[in-house]
């Protein structure tokens, strides 16, 4: 009887996990460890000669001055990222929470960046960049947007992070409108009659009881943006000459271009680590500010 | 009944597994067939030469770099097909301007080659061992095609591509907004020298009120036409002895600070970035509205080539007649480049032979003789695509007017042979383009920009 239970659990199991498990695997599980296994040796396209030579690709990677920068540059934009994606997301949130006209219309509307494709929304905003903003300032003398955005190092950073926080607002924003309206109101009733004003019931209450979404929502916005690729392609380039070039871009660049196939895998396994770390090390953190209601 | 409702979720569920289960080795079945084939043909490609007129149908493929004309391409198969109905050629486009190589590596990689290729000479350098060395035919070529185009499809001793188009650029001039500027008619010929184009240049801007000159501001022009195309062309009319002096710099024997070509290269560059019309912003580099500005007159000057033709050569409202100035660098005027125009074959087609089964490179090869010297191939390459095609007896002519310009010194044989790039290595004009983008926004001096580019070209194996 309990045999037939356990046949019959693992047959459930792999019924319904089955499918994606699969999908998984064929997809993300042995490409990683193919990929893994390519950095011990040193294929590339035109001998295809697949020798084992240890661990001299990491050895490279960590000679190459210039992904160290780069990745820190990448580093340095996620930090950013999040901070203003998740700021602009529970902003839109607690202004989409609080009873205005036409709700729904405006849930869609901060949504639909989500919905352009990253290499359309680049060309979107490197026009605005290049062309509208620096036209609009040069009409009405405004030293801010002169010149484009997008040829300055500096500039482009930030062109980068707005673009980027713009795109990730309205799908934040949706994890964070579930999360308010998950606070029960007799709590927020109960502290307006301790007299607690609009903020304190804000930071005392609703973010508290929300730290879920904010989980949620970092470990997403955190993720997506160390991995930020066709946006970075088509508003910058890596430009100007090479100095907004995030890890994946680099990576990319390493491999298909200067031919670094090994390089540029063992740069790719480099990068997986630095964002497993700081992913999983952030969520634990932030976990342990959850509270019960 | 509830027994067999489960059973039926279950069933469901097993039949949508198996089909992505199925799906998925159906796949990777075929893929390994295609190896397989892949790997018998290219063993007995080497040894024997099939006819390819037996009646069976066969289907070859085309991989296109040159993605601005994907559709004439097309248009061409089609027509192939119809005078010869058993070969299908199939078009593998690339984005323009995107990942093109990247595409045919994996095409490589999973072999599964292209047949025919259509790439820069120094990818195909760069896969040498892959391509069918085209000897047999190379005597036709020599008949069919100009006075040293067939040396533009030898690489490493081997013809391994078949020249289709040439191309040239310079120092582009709007001929209607110079001769306004001057008050009078304009003759190229007197630019000799970089004083002579500077005071040139001084009246232009006296009269126009804007600096006339617009430097593109990309590292592919930058990096690859300006500093590493004619600084290594220009070092000897001789190419092999730029071939040894790139050597040379590799290996650390020479330095590019030292040398008088690269040094007088960036004397003219830092003249003509004095008079850039987009001195306030130098790298937004919008190729539209760069070739915009200059095919309307708004910037008399363009350093760009003839492949310009394709983006304003159906612009509305510009105008119709340019020309080419050589780029001087130093002040006598017999000084090899100061008379000048780069010129050269900057697209080849390759046939595979990795992959390719003979009698797919018979027909490769037939297809390509047809393209190329058919009056529907010829055309649709000068005329739909405004290329130059280096060949004998063109039976179409174009309209691309900076491409006439520039025939004139191909002409006269007042061409610089920049060959040598093609044995670069393929991200040499994005490293060195990135120094140069740097030293045109006056972010390095030309001490930090000899040092960058130096550095490069000794990491190079």
């Amino acid at each position: 009887m309990k045999r037939k239970t356990i046949w019959r659990n693992t047959g459930l199991f792999f019924l319904f996990a089955g499918p994606s498990l699969f999908a998984f695997t064929v997809v993300f599980l042995i490409p990683f460890l193919v990929g893994f296994y390519l950095t011990l040796t040193k294929w590339d396209v035109i001998r295809n000669d697949g020798s084992f030579v240890g661990f001299v690709n990491y050895a490279e990677v960590f000679r190459d001055k210039a992904f160290w920068t780069q990745l820190w540059f990448t580093i340095r934009y996620v930090f950013f990222t999040v901070i203003v994606s998740n700021l602009l997301a529970i902003a839109i949130a607690l202004a989409l929470t609080s009873g205005i006209k036409g709700e729904r219309w405006l849930r869609a509307g901060y949504f639909t960046p989500n919905l352009i494709g990253g290499i359309v929304l680049g060309y979107l905003w490197q026009s605005l960049f290049s062309r509208v903003l620096p036209y609009l300032g040069e009409k009405y003398g405004w030293p801010l947007f002169q010149t484009s955005w997008l040829t300055n190092t500096d500039k482009a950073f930030w062109a980068l992070v707005i673009a980027t926080s713009w795109q990730f607002a309205g799908y934040l924003m949706i994890i964070y409108i579930a999360g308010f309206t998950g606070v029960p109101k007799d709590i927020v009733e109960a502290a307006k009659i301790d007299g607690a004003g609009n903020f304190a019931v804000l930071r005392k209450i609703v973010l508290r009881l929300a730290v879920p979404a904010i989980v949620v929502c970092v470990f997403l916005s955190l993720s997506r943006s160390f991995l930020t690729y066709d946006l970075n392609l088509s508003l910058t380039k890596g430009g100007p000459f090479h100095s907004t070039e995030l890890a994946t871009y680099y990576i990319v660049q390493m491999a298909f271009q200067s031919n670094q196939y090994g390089i540029g895998q063992a740069e790719a396994i480099v990068l997986f680590v630095v964002v497993a770390v700081i992913a999983l090390t952030q969520s634990y953190l932030l976990k342990k500010l959850e509270v019960e209601s | 009944m509830k027994s067999r409702k489960r059973f039926t979720v279950l069933a469901v569920c097993l039949v949508l597994l198996a089909c992505l289960l199925a799906g998925c080795s159906g796949g990777s079945g075929g893929n390994t067939g295609g190896n397989a084939d892949g790997a018998s043909g290219g063993g007995s490609g080497a040894s024997t030469s099939a006819p390819s007129s037996s009646g069976k149908q066969i289907k070859i493929t085309f991989f296109n770099t040159s993605a601005e004309v994907n559709e004439v391409f097309e248009k061409l198969f089609a027509k192939y097909h119809e005078v010869n109905p058993n070969v299908t050629v199939e078009l593998i486009p690339t984005p323009i301007g995107g990942a093109q190589i990247e595409i045919f590596q994996s095409r490589l990689a999973s072999g599964n080659p292209p047949t025919i290729s259509n790439l820069d000479p120094s990818h195909i350098y760069v896969y040498r061992d892959k391509f069918l060395d085209l000897e047999p035919v190379r005597a036709k070529y020599e008949e069919l095609t100009l006075p040293g185009a067939v040396e533009g499809g030898i690489l490493d001793g081997k013809f391994l591509g078949i020249p289709w188009t040439a191309q040239g650029y310079g120092l582009l001039y709007n001929k209607r907004a110079l001769e306004e500027a001057l008050g009078g008619p304009f003759d190229p010929s007197t630019i000799r020298t970089r004083d002579a184009l500077k005071e040139l240049l001084d009246k232009v801007q006296a009269a126009m009120g804007v600096p006339p000159v617009m430097i593109h501001g990309a590292d592919w022009s930058l990096g690859a036409h300006y500093l590493g195309a004619l600084g290594f062309s220009l070092q000897s009319r001789d190419a092999n002895e730029n071939l040894k002096y790139w050597e040379d710099v590799k290996a650390g024997r020479a330095k590019l600070a030292d040398n008088a070509v690269f040094n007088g290269l960036l004397d003219t560059f830092d003249m003509l970035k004095e008079y850039n019309y987009r001195k306030n912003d130098p790298l937004v580099a919008n190729y539209e509205l760069d070739g915009q500005d200059f095919a309307k007159g708004n910037a008399a000057f363009y350093f760009m080539g003839d492949w310009l033709w394709a983006v304003i050569g159906s612009m509305e409202g510009r105008d119709s007649e340019f020309g080419v100035l050589p780029v001087p660098i130093s002040n006598n005027p017999d000084d090899y480049g100061n008379g000048q125009v780069a010129f050269s074959h900057p697209k080849l087609f390759a046939v595979d032979n990795s992959g390719a089964r003979p009698e797919e490179q018979q027909a490769a090869l037939e297809f390509l003789e047809w393209m190329l010297t058919s009056e529907e191939g010829q055309k649709a390459i000068v005329e739909e695509m405004g290329l130059t095609m280096p060949y004998k007896n063109v039976k179409a002519t174009s309209s691309n007017a900076i491409a006439k310009a520039i025939g004139e010194y191909v002409e006269k044989g007042e061409t610089i042979n920049i060959g040598v790039i093609n044995y670069f290595p393929t991200d040499y004009w994005a490293k060195t383009g990135a120094s140069m983008q740097k030293y045109l926004a006056g972010a390095i001096d030309r001490n930090q920009l000899f040092q960058e580019v130096q550095a490069y070209w000794e990491s190079v194996q």
